[in-house]
This record gives C-alpha cells, sequence and structure tokens, in this order.
C-alpha cells in the first residue's frame, strides 16, 4: 500500500450522530487498478444505453446475404485484420479498410471516427481486435463507440478479443462474433458452396428444360398418333366408296357381258346347225354306224350284222341282209 | 453499394426464380427454353463473379501495409 493506490473496501458505515460523524469500518482492502470505479461506470453506462434502446434486438439489422463491400475498422498492423482478410478469401467483395488504433489513449475517438468514415462506402462493417488484456480492450466499452457503431447505416459485426471477452460494442452491434476470423465467417457465404449451389442450380434447370422437351414430345407424340388414326379413318371411307363404286361398275358390265354371250351363243349355235349333219340329215341323208364306228363302205360289216341309222329326226336298229361292195349306187 | 452492375444477390435471386418457374413447367416450350437460356447466362454471370478473386482492397486512410496489397 502506498499513498494515491486506488483501492476497493469492503465493511459497513455508521453515523456518530452527537459528533456528526460517519465511519468506515473495514473489513477488507484490496489494491484496484481503478477498474472497480470503471466497471460501476461500465454498469451505469450499460443500463442507460439498454434504457435508450440501442442494445435492442427488434432494431438489430439483418446481414446482408452477399455484402458487395465490406468495411472493416481494426489497426492496419493487427492480426485480427489478417485473419479476416484471410477468412474472406476470395470472396467477390470490395474491402475497405477503415484504419483505428484499438488501443491506448485516444483509441475510442479513432474506433468512433473510423467507424463514421464508412458511411455510405459499405453495405457490411466488421469492428475488430485480437485478445489482449481487460484493459486493453477497455475502448470497445466506451460510450462514444457505442454510438458510433449504433450511427452506422450498414450492419456492424463486433468481434473484440475472445470468446469469453464481451463488451459494450458487442451489445450494440448488430451481430457479436467470438473472434475476427468467426466475424468474418458470418460476413460472407462459403464460396464453395455458392459455387456448388450454382452448378446445382444449372442442373435443376437443364432438367427441367428435359421435362419440358419431354412433355413437348409426348404431346407431339399423341398428336401424330391422333392424326394418323384419323387419316387411317378417312383413308378407310375413300376406300369403301370407291370399292363401292368399283363393284357397281363391275356388276353393269357383267350383265352387259352376260346379254352379248348369250347372243353370241345363239348366233354361233345358229351356225352350228348350219354346218353340223343334222340339216343334211334333215334332207333324206343317214348316218350308218356299227357300235361307235360309222359305215363308210358295204365291207365295213358282215351279212347278219346289226347296224344303227340315224336320220334327221330317230334311228333305224337294221340287220344287214347282203354286202353289195362292187355295186356303185346313183344318188 | 453503388455498383452500376446488377448484384450478386439480384442475379442469385433472379436465378432462384427462375429455376422455380422452370419446374413449375407451366409454360410452352418456346417461353421455357427462353427463360433457360436467360437462366444459363446469369449462372455464367454469378459464377465469373465468383470467380473474379482479384483482391480488391482500399484503404480509406493512409498507405495500405504492403503485406496487404
Amino acid at each position: 500500500m502506498s499513498d494515491g493506490k486506488n483501492v476497493l473496501v469492503y465493511g459497513d458505515i455508521s453515523v456518530y450522530r452527537p459528533q456528526g460523524r460517519v465511519q468506515l469500518v473495514a473489513r477488507g482492502i484490496k489494491q484496484d487498478e481503478g477498474l472497480g470505479f470503471r466497471h460501476l461506470q461500465l454498469e451505469a453506462l450499460k443500463e442507460r444505453l439498454a434504457a435508450e434502446g440501442l442494445f435492442a434486438p427488434e432494431r438489430k439489422r439483418a446481414l446482408p446475404r452477399y455484402p458487395e463491400s465490406i468495411g472493416i475498422v481494426t489497426s492496419p498492423q493487427g492480426a485480427a485484420l489478417r485473419d479476416v482478410l484471410r477468412t474472406l478469401g476470395s470472396y467477390p467483395a470490395r474491402i475497405v479498410l477503415s484504419p483505428a488504433m484499438v488501443q491506448g489513449e485516444g483509441a475510442e475517438k479513432s474506433i468512433a471516427a473510423a467507424l463514421l468514415a464508412l458511411r455510405g462506402r459499405s453495405d457490411l462493417i466488421i469492428v475488430c481486435r485480437g485478445g489482449g488484456s481487460t484493459e486493453d480492450l477497455w475502448c470497445f466499452n466506451s460510450e462514444i463507440v457505442a454510438r458510433a457503431i449504433f450511427a452506422c447505416d450498414a450492419p456492424v459485426i463486433s468481434a473484440v478479443g475472445h470468446e469469453t471477452d464481451v463488451t459494450v460494442a458487442d451489445y450494440v452491434a448488430d451481430a457479436r462474433a467470438a473472434t475476427p476470423t468467426a466475424a468474418a465467417k458470418m460476413a460472407v457465404p462459403d464460396l464453395e458452396e455458392l459455387e456448388e449451389a450454382l452448378r446445382y442450380t444449372k442442373v435443376r434447370m437443364m432438367r427441367a428444360l428435359w421435362t419440358c422437351l419431354e412433355r413437348a414430345e409426348d404431346r407431339l407424340d399423341h398428336m401424330q398418333r391422333a392424326l394418323a388414326a384419323r387419316r387411317m379413318y378417312a383413308l378407310a371411307r375413300d376406300s369403301r366408296q370407291r370399292l363401292d363404286y368399283l363393284s357397281q361398275r363391275l356388276d353393269g358390265a357383267q350383265a352387259g357381258r352376260l346379254d352379248r354371250h348369250r347372243s353370241r351363243l345363239e348366233l354361233l349355235a345358229g351356225r352350228l346347225g348350219a354346218v353340223g349333219p343334222r340339216a343334211t340329215l334333215l334332207r333324206g341323208y343317214a348316218i350308218a354306224r356299227s357300235g361307235k364306228s360309222l359305215i363308210i363302205k358295204a365291207a365295213d360289216v358282215l351279212p347278219g350284222e346289226e347296224i344303227e341309222l340315224v336320220l334327221g329326226r330317230g334311228s333305224l336298229l337294221c340287220r344287214v341282209l347282203e354286202c353289195r361292195e362292187n355295186e356303185e349306187v346313183l344318188l | 453499394m453503388k455498383e452500376e452492375e446488377t448484384s450478386l444477390e439480384e442475379a442469385l435471386d433472379d436465378l432462384e426464380q427462375i429455376v422455380e418457374l422452370l419446374e413449375e413447367g407451366k409454360m410452352s416450350l418456346e417461353e421455357s427454353l427462353e427463360l433457360y437460356e436467360k437462366g444459363m447466362k446469369l449462372a455464367g454471370l454469378c459464377q465469373s463473379r465468383l470467380e473474379s478473386a482479384e483482391k480488391r482492397i482500399e484503404c480509406l486512410t493512409g498507405e495500405l501495409p504492403p503485406d496487404l496489397i
């Protein structure tokens, strides 16, 4: 203990009325780097800001899904900036560095000014610094930084220190990340996932178009078939008509031909009659037959043999009395 | 923010809409084809946008540390 030290004292306060004295009976005393006082101040500040609605969940803005321009408020020399840049990787966003002192004298104003300088320049802001002592991170507990974050025109991700360090900046920010690396991960979508999704989108489009084509093909097929059926019916109807017509003509032609045949037959019969033996027989001649063969000479038969004489009408069965071979008959 | 070209987000949203329309399959073949071509073009645009990996870092005050350039 020495003079001028900040201490924390636990004890009882009593008032001695007759002398109007206030007594502090200390039960414990602890050296303190002024943090106790500042913690009290911090609690008061948190209460005030909370009452003003700066921490209200309903006023927190949603982070853009695909930021085009990312503002970063941090020290250009810090490891935090390198962590963030490495994690953002090749994601195609513009990056605007707004340098700030993130510890020591004047850090609060520097951070606030850097935040305000990003107005109109980005659609997402990361304010960050790496881990450090409570003292080092204290500037992120200041009112001026809290109000600057609140006043930003883009959603702010705050990432100060490590997992366990929670500052006023974290309360005001639209999102809190445990570390700068986590903030960067939160800020941009995974590039590989995005590319994969894009590839899948292409596949989906191809598949959809394919389905559309197939449907059109089916429809075409269906129509073609309907058309073919209709044509077949038409064809069949035409054929039937033609068949009817032809058969009518055929009937007519056949009838005519039959008539012609009949008259021709009669004519031929007449002519045949004229040249055949019947007409001769009718003029008084006769045909002599023995069995099936004609008798031309008297020697063709023997006396006593039965022969047949075919006349113009009817026939005679005769018996040969005598064969006169050498006799000339005059007609 | 002040991009003249359509933002990646807009392009991706448009693309999603096109895919959904295509998958609905209520359009004629011609319309589908047209939409498909538009979608493919958009997908290509997004892809080339994602692949344009050149770092674009600017510094509002002072110089960028040399290791970041």
